[in-house]
């Protein structure tokens, strides 16, 4: 295991000494007093870990493919966009645009996350073990959104094929977004989600939340949902 | 007057397009949407208003056979992989899935013959796009649709888009007729959904944050490629300024005769502000915050030809993006397969049909049998042609006025035709010696 320290780096340089450390061999990296700095392990693309011993800023882990980076602090926008695979675990809260747009992996959240958690998710997997903002899933194409707490205004807006779970509230969904029935599979999955990451939630509490397909072609006769859609 | 010669009267708020227009819906009921671009006739200025004053006696003019005038073009020349163009024409960004496999194919092949770029779009990279360009801008826009970073990473260029010409400050559209299960995959969506994408970017909002953004870029990139971005004309005087001040090495501005694959009509006819106006902010804007020739700034948007292109080049772009005029040279509304264009409610030189996926020429379609009309090489051979003719026309006319490198083409070389124009432009009426209003600020102290 490799440490280092952000003390006096840009971003650059630190940026710049990850990688030179993974190519030295190092498997697993501490940086320690990320201070909240922006860009931290953007377009990491080989199997490792990184440990943020403290809060980072926008876009940490952004664009990677197979690390896991651990943040031992609170997260920015933007955490893990764009991720093709890896896991991102923050054990504080997240900024708004956690998890945009990521196309696999999985992205933890052990405390809350701001508005628009999950936007446009196109695979893998985001949980948040507390609240959520606005506009969470919204226009999730593919992939599971999990929150644990309650989940703001207009939840999972607009999506294709994303599922969501909520263990609290879910009163105000939005637009096309429905209730289901979780079945047994969603049961096994989400049992062992919350194992897997130390979540103790009672997994019969979660709603199931899906899109009820009514934007996904025109149709006039939709008039209402289309109003505010289009 | 006799009886049988009867005088039509028609309303001239009524016309038979508007009758036409409520009448589609009235049954519709939503907004009509279609793909190409403006089709409403131009009453406002455009480069035909200006006209190129080559030399006579107070300048000399260069010969063609013989004294050289370099179309080479550079853009990013700070960054540690600058973009070098034999050419100042260039593709822009056109999606696969609102074009065709053999339309981005020819295209990348086409740029690539005569050392020019092309642009992925709203759909991420086709790898054949990859493998045959020269030179790949990769377009980073609101739907991160197909977002890869090995992709990103093997560009020559990165595109943050914020919008595009012909529907400024909304998000693509690709009808369910065109997202084949092919385009589905490539998507992460269902086949055959109306695919609606965001006008905003998920995870930044304001020119702040965009510097944080392209700094994120850089970083996936290693500081390596220029970073630009790209935005349909509105304010642009403010937005190129922002734009600048965040970081882009590169400032695309899309004027509102740009194309689209499919929009509401009425956002390609009634948002956004011409190109000649917009390359004539944008230079002003760069001038403004002292960055003009240290930031590249690139022009689309309704480029028909060299003369287009050389107007906007003497305006102050330093290159040219061209998109449905690459089209055509593919074939778009050429008089062929007729048939099929009447099919569609149609005629060739008319068909505005992009959006229906049933393109007679096999460019804007995801139907293998109408793409087959679309042969690669044949098409490529088109795109390089059209490419070489473009800039032989900026040559002949910088050569002309005396270049002997198309990028010295300035706003001195033009005169107005109108008096809109001079005043848009800065540049003095014909006939006159007169500057009558802001444009590129050429010779200020002689505005009235």
């Amino acid at each position: 295991m490799a440490s280092m320290t952000c003390d006096g780096r840009p971003t650059r340089e630190i940026n710049a000494e990850i990688k030179r450390l993974l190519a030295e061999g190092h498997a697993e990296i501490v940086v320690k007093n990320p201070a909240a700095r922006h860009n931290l392990a953007v377009g990491v693309v080989q199997p490792c870990t990184l440990i943020f011993e403290g809060s980072v800023g926008y876009y940490c882990g952004g664009m990677i493919d197979g690390p896991h980076v651990e943040i031992k602090g609170s997260a920015g926008w933007g955490l893990a966009e764009s991720m093709m695979n890896g896991r991102v675990v923050v054990h504080g809260n997240a900024g708004n645009a956690a998890a945009a747009a990521i196309r696999g992996g999985s992205v933890i959240i052990h405390g809350d996350a701001a508005a628009r958690a999950g936007i446009a998710i196109k695979g893998g997997v985001v949980l948040i073990e507390g609240n959520c903002g606005y506009m969470a899933g919204f226009m999730g194409q593919k992939g599971v959104l999990v929150v644990c707490g309650d989940a703001g205004e207009a939840f999972a807006d607009s999506m294709y094929e994303t599922i969501c779970f909520v263990g609290g509230r879910a009163d105000d969904l939005g637009n096309d977004a429905v209730v289901a029935t979780p079945t047994d599979a969603d049961v096994t999955f989400l049992s062992e989600l919350m194992v897997r990451h130390g979540v103790k939630k009672h997994v019969k509490e979660f709603k199931k939340i899906v899109s009820g397909r009514k934007l996904w072609n025109f149709d006039k006769r939709e008039w209402k949902t289309w109003s505010e859609a289009l | 007057m006799s009886d049988n010669a009867r005088v039509l009267k028609t309303s001239g708020t009524f016309t038979p397009e508007v009758i036409e227009d409520i009448q589609a819906k009235a049954d519709l009921g939503r907004y009509r949407i279609r793909g190409f671009g403006a089709l409403r006739e131009r009453r406002w200025p455009t480069f035909d208003d200006l006209t190129f004053l080559p030399c006579t006696l107070t300048r000399i003019p260069l010969e063609g056979y013989r004294e050289k005038c370099s179309t080479k073009t550079v853009l990013g020349a700070g960054c540690a992989k600058p973009i070098e163009l034999d050419i100042p024409i260039m593709i822009t960004g056109m999606s696969w899935g609102a074009l065709s496999f053999n339309a981005k194919t020819a295209l990348a092949k086409g740029a690539a013959k005569v050392g020019s770029s092309n642009t992925t779009g709203d759909g991420g990279m086709l790898q054949a796009e990859r493998d045959h360009s020269k030179m790949l801008i990769y377009e980073v826009l609101p739907s991160r649709y197909g977002i890869n970073i090995h992709h990103l990473r093997q560009a020559d260029g990165i595109e943050l888009t914020i919008g595009q010409g012909a529907k400024p400050g909304t998000g693509g559209l690709l009808l369910g007729s065109k997202v084949s299960p092919t385009i589905a995959g490539q998507r992460d969506l269902p086949a055959g959904v109306d695919q609606r994408s965001p006008a905003r970017h998920p995870d930044f909002l304001g020119p702040d944050d965009m510097i944080i953004k392209i700094e994120e870029l850089r970083e996936a990139t290693d500081h390596k490629v220029p970073i630009f971005v790209k935005m349909g004309a509105t304010r642009v005087f403010d937005d190129v300024k922002l734009a600048a001040k965040a970081g882009a090495d590169v400032i695309v501005v899309d004027g509102m005769e740009g194309g689209t694959g499919a929009s509401p009509e009425i956002l390609q006819e009634h948002t956004g502000i011409p190109t000649l106006a917009a390359v004539c902010e944008a230079r002003a804007a760069l001038e403004d915050v002292g960055l003009y020739g240290k930031i590249q700034l690139i022009i689309a948007g309704g480029i028909r030809n060299g003369v287009d292109a050389a107007k906007a080049m003497a305006l102050g772009a330093d290159a040219i993006y061209i998109g449905t005029a690459a089209l055509m040279a593919l074939n778009c509304n050429k008089p062929v397969f007729v048939e099929d264009y009447k099919a569609l409610g149609t005629e060739p030189y008319h068909c505005h049909h992009c959006h229906t996926g049933r393109c007679p020429v096999g460019i804007t379609t995801q139907d293998p049998e109408l793409m087959k009309r679309l042969p690669i090489d044949e098409a490529a051979e088109r795109v390089a042609n059209l490419l070489k003719a473009m800039t032989l026309e900026i040559q002949i006319l910088a050569r002309s006025c005396g270049k002997s490198d198309v990028h010295d083409l300035e706003p001195e070389d033009l005169r107005a035709f109108s008096l809109e124009a001079s005043m848009i432009c800065g540049i003095p009426l014909v006939g006159t010696r007169h500057v009558f209003g802001g444009g590129p600020g050429w010779k200020k102290e002689e505005t009235h």
